[in-house]
């Protein structure tokens, strides 16, 4: 049985059908790459997993928390959904650091406020793990201060802050600057050597190559194919996988 | 000019200018408040605190201020309801002025890029978490140049409580004319007084912007 469970996911924004019956497991330590065109998903599903949008239909475990789609929200509910949330990492594309507070301070925000961890503990936390992502000189810095690939690694150290089970990532390469981009995968390659489970959109072939043990290919709202990379790169089945596999080569 | 007429009048002015200052505080601090909480009704999901809001703001937005100074300090009595002068310009002021910020704080909450909340909720904070330490404290920031522009239109409109006998600045103006016969002379007194009020207030409010904004590109 899988870290991460996806049983029957579906969810549409008015008439556009978004997701169309997904299923998938991730196996702890496992490393899931996502690709697809855009458009197909890719973000709307690893968004449904935290509920940061909610599927219409389908049931979502992660560890111990299960929750069902659609149900009407109560008490209960929202305590599993936030259960499910602390043991989830989430990357955002742009970051989303807290523009009000130092790096440090943004990597302890979690541990505090949620974890209700005393101050000391949290900063000495923070500080490890800033240290981890190669940031030990800038923890003082506010993230307008920092570069995008800096801020990246900041928002992986929130996020490893509340110590998730999982790490989630939408495409968190895409808004830096090629030169920029080394940096933040190198960090995310190392957490995958540490045994990280890891879901990553992401268009970064060499990543895949390097790091996940297995591949995704989604499109329209389904996965068209799943294979190692050598499989899906070296040997695609579908159709659509060749074409976009041959889109993305020419760029 | 009779530079005696301004010495003689300038202590009662100056002690009328401090009730001026003191009604402007007194109903920011309740304005604040109140369109601090109107606002998350009005972005909330219950119906009812939103249109409960809704109607409030219109109300106060949507009448002359003169007009609820009014109802409130003559028309009230009628249904039994007698406040005193004070109490009254005070309550005018402040459901006035909390109208108006109400509307300046939502814009700022909503100003927030929505990838903070996010942030916060994925972290798994609760929504009033995410609020008190991520939302609220940036739309603060937004919020505050239009604040303050509401507080400045609030001293001047201090003035209007004239008319229910308050003795605040140009009400004390007006007696003191009605004994010197000097109106020229004795309302630019006045408005010097309300420039330096004013005055004041802008350049602490500015640096408060200043300072508040500082990490931010
Ligand atoms: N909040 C939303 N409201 C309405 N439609 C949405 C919303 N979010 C996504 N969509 C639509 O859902 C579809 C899938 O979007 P999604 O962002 O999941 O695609 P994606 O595979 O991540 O694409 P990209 O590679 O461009 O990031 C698109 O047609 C998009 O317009
Ligand atoms: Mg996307």
């Amino acid at each position: 049985m899988g870290i991460i469970q996806l049983q029957n996911i579906k969810k549409s924004f008015d008439e556009n059908v978004v997701l169309k019956d997904i299923n998938l497991s991730v196996g702890k330590s496992e490393v899931v790459v996502i690709m697809g065109p855009s458009g197909s998903g890719k973000s709307t599903l690893l968004r449904c997993i935290t509920f940061l949008e909610e599927p219409d239909k389908g049931v979502i475990r992660l560890g111990e928390n299960e929750v069902t789609a659609g149900n009407q929200p109560n008490k209960q509910r929202k305590a599993t959904i936030r259960e499910l949330r602390q043991n989830t990492g989430f990357v955002f594309q742009q970051f989303n650091l807290f523009p009000h507070r130092t790096a440090l301070e943004n990597v302890m925000e979690g541990p505090i406020v949620i974890k209700k961890m005393d101050r000391d503990q949290a900063k000495k936390k923070a500080i490890a793990l800033l240290t981890k992502v190669g940031l030990a000189d800038r923890m003082d810095h506010y993230p307008a201060q920092l570069s995008g690939g800096q801020q990246q690694r900041v928002a992986i150290a929130r996020a490893l802050s509340m110590e998730p089970m999982v790490m989630l990532y939408d495409e968190p390469t895409s808004a830096l600057d090629p030169e920029l981009v080394r940096e933040v995968l190198l960090v995310m390659k190392d957490l995958a050597k540490e045994g990280m489970t890891m879901v990553v959109v992401t268009h970064e072939m060499g990543f895949a190559k390097d790091v996940a043990d297995r591949v995704i290919f989604m499109d329209d709202g389904v996965i068209v194919e799943e294979g190692s990379s050598q499989e899906i790169f070296n040997n695609p089945k579908e159709e659509r996988t060749k074409q976009f596999l041959q889109d993305v080569g020419e760029e | 000019m009779d530079f005696s007429i301004i010495i003689e009048s300038l202590p009662p002015l100056l002690k009328a200018t401090v009730i001026t200052v003191l009604l402007a505080v007194v109903s920011v601090v309740f304005a604040l408040i109140l369109g601090f909480f109107t606002a998350l009704a009005r972005i909330s999901k219950i119906k009812l605190l939103k249109a409960v809001s809704s109607v409030y703001i219109s109300i106060f937005r949507g009448t002359p201020l003169l007009v609820q100074i009014f109802v409130i300090y003559y028309g009230l009595p009628q249904i039994d309801i007698e406040l005193n002068p004070i109490p009254s310009g005070v309550l005018a002021l402040s459901l006035n002025a909390g109208a108006y910020l109400s509307e300046s704080f939502r814009a700022a909450i909503l100003a927030v890029d929505k990838g903070q909340m996010e942030a916060a909720v994925s972290m798994g904070m609760t929504y009033g978490q995410a609020m008190r330490r991520v939302i609220l404290p940036q739309s603060i920031r937004i919020a505050i140049p239009t604040l303050s522009n509401t507080y400045i239109i609030l001293i001047k409109d201090t003035s209007l409580v004239s008319v229910i006998t308050v003795t605040e600045l140009l009400q004390m103006s007006t007696l003191i004319i009605a004994k010197t016969f000097e109106p020229l002379t004795i309302y630019l007194v006045a408005a010097a007084l309300y420039w330096v009020v004013i005055t004041f207030f802008t350049v602490v409010l500015d640096r408060l912007e200043k300072r508040t904004s500082r990490h931010v590109v």
